[in-house]
């Protein structure tokens, strides 16, 4: 019989706001997680700041690495190699992350893994449930949103994606004008469920391909509530959030039930902050389940950005021998391929 | 003892390794683009080339700014994580000061780096490395006009700075590492880029919330 080795991937992400170190066994036993989020900080800004961003990140670099090596009794003897997120996200960001990376695995010699970070959002789901094939992975965040068909392990096709804001992006922007505090997301989300769908907002993209496109109905929640103010009418914000909700889970679910059915596929997974957003949840649970499409939503904490899902992606590229060497550099912009 | 040296917060990278006080290994060149895949096959490429391997440095002197946010950063990061990992010692320098180990027979060395719309890092040192004046950021102009009338001086900058008395920096590590020889080593998890300088978003907080 042959046994084999058990594998343990370092992981590192620093691709948006959140410092991350994790070590995953196998790709899917999660030992350590450390993920420092800045959220608080960048919320006096409305916004994520990306030159603060990195100095946080530069800042907080080596004590996350140590508190994850301190939590899960390990050293960097025991690590088989290093994964890191070379990209998409802000650059100055990214690059923490890679240079440290490069550095663990030139100073102990182990292979060093770029890793997407679109690949690490799904392979969150495979430390909660190993993944089936072939998939469609819906990845949502505030800075990307993707349509991602997978015939097998580490084998992706983007066959759509957002053309202008990202899907979070739209519900933060909408969040502001309505007047809710930064992260508004999650605040839209909750008083949608307290109103009624009475504005009459455009559905933004419904065309024949896979691509989004949220930047035309976010415009027109903000004239909508300019032209009221101008007419001296109050905007029922529950009613917008809940008309603007609609739109958005009407047209994800829409163009995804439609891939699931053109590629027969029967496994969904969604990803990203986003998939967080209890409308969108309910409702592809609701499709999913009239359809018999098996449906998997990573736990809130894995939606987010944190390296354990680097790790999971990265131990699945270490298998196919995808490595990187010391010339790596961070993409701000790259696809999923 | 074997030191390493680095400097990425200007244009012209900085790479020395140190054995027993001996320069064995010394880069100082332009750098254009694309540092961030550039810079650690260098340290790597240095380190073999005076059959060395990471495990053997005992100590890291790392240039922490000012200069480059970005370029601080890139250079920084490694020497950090290379610091905590190996458990070594690592002492922070100043662009201005390696500027300033320039050889010259002026009272004052004056090195600078432009940051733009008249405003650059400036500092005053003098042969010896000691301070005079601070490593800052400030206008050029009005720094050089209060520069005393009976002191000589000299501008040491790669930047194209519109000032006659100016050379171009030929710096010498060896004379900064032994200014430095006995500082005290900053636990790893605390070094980090001296910008001088806040990110534009807070510099507007302030202003706003003032």
């Amino acid at each position: 019989m042959i046994v084999m080795k058990d594998k343990y991937i370092l992981a590192i992400e620093s691709s948006c706001d959140e410092t991350s170190a994790s070590i995953i066994k196998n790709g899917h036993e999660e030992i350590a997680t450390v993920v420092l989020s800045q959220m608080d900080t960048h919320a006096a800004y409305g916004g994520v700041v990306p030159e603060i961003a990195s100095r946080m990140h530069i800042e907080n670099i080596t004590m996350v690495l140590e508190e994850t090596f301190r939590k899960s009794n390990m050293s960097m003897d025991d690590i088989d190699a290093i994964a890191v997120t070379y990209g998409p996200g802000l650059i100055g960001s990214l690059l923490i992350g890679v240079e440290a990376a490069k550095t663990l695995a030139y100073i102990y010699n182990k292979p060093l893994i770029p890793v997407h970070h679109i690949a690490g959002h799904i392979y969150a789901n495979n430390l909660e449930k190993e993944m089936t094939f072939p998939l469609m992975a819906l990845v949502i965040s505030g800075g990307h949103t993707e349509l991602i068909y997978m015939k097998e392990n580490y084998n992706f096709k983007r066959i759509g994606g957002t053309l202008d804001d990202a899907v979070g992006e739209a519900y933060d922007k909408v969040a502001r004008v309505l007047g809710l505090s930064y992260p508004g997301g999650p605040l839209v989300d909750k008083l949608a469920f307290e109103g009624e769908d009475t504005y009459d907002l455009p559905l933004p993209l419904d065309d024949a391909s896979y691509n989004f496109s949220f930047s035309g109905i976010k415009s027109a929640v903000i004239n909508l509530c300019h032209n009221e103010e101008q007419r001296g009418k109050k905007i029922n914000l529950a009613n917008l959030a809940c008309s603007f909700q609609n739109r958005v889970v009407k047209i994800l679910t829409k163009k995804t039930m439609r891939a699931l059915s053109e590629y027969n596929v029967k496994n969904l997974i969604i990803a990203g902050g986003v998939a967080a957003n209890k409308g969108i949840r309910n409702e592809f649970i609701k499709l999913c389940e009239e359809s018999a499409i098996n449906l998997t939503i990573p736990s809130i904490n894995r939606c987010t950005d944190n390296a354990a899902m680097i790790g999971a992606a990265g131990y699945y590229a270490y298998e196919l021998n995808h490595f990187g060497d010391l010339n790596l550099n961070a993409k701000a912009t790259d696809e999923l391929n | 003892m074997t030191c390493l040296f680095i400097d990425t917060s200007t244009k012209f990278v900085t790479l020395s390794i140190i054995k027993d006080n001996k320069q064995c290994y010394f880069f100082h060149e332009k750098v254009f683009e694309d540092l961030s895949v550039k810079i650690l096959p260098l340290i790597a490429d240095a380190l073999k080339k005076c059959n060395l391997k990471a495990c053997d440095i005992n100590k890291i002197y790392a240039v922490t700014g000012p200069g480059s946010f970005t370029g601080i950063r890139i250079g920084l990061t490694i020497f950090k994580v290379m610091a905590w990992a190996l458990n070594i010692d690592i002492i922070p320098i100043s662009s201005l000061e390696l500027m300033a180990s320039t050889k010259t027979d002026k009272d004052y060395i004056i090195p600078c780096i432009d940051a733009r719309r008249g405003n650059c890092y400036i500092a005053i040192y003098n042969e010896n490395l000691d301070v005079i004046v601070s490593d800052r950021f400030t206008n050029f102009q009005s720094f050089i006009n209060n520069i005393p009338v009976d002191k000589t001086f000299q501008i040491v900058t790669y930047d194209d700075i519109n000032n006659e008395n100016k050379i171009i920096p030929q710096i010498d590590v060896i004379k900064v590492i032994n200014k430095h020889k006995n500082d005290l080593s900053i636990n790893p998890h605390m070094i980090n880029p001296n910008y001088l300088k806040k990110t534009e978003a807070e510099e507007n907080f302030e202003r706003n919330n003032n």
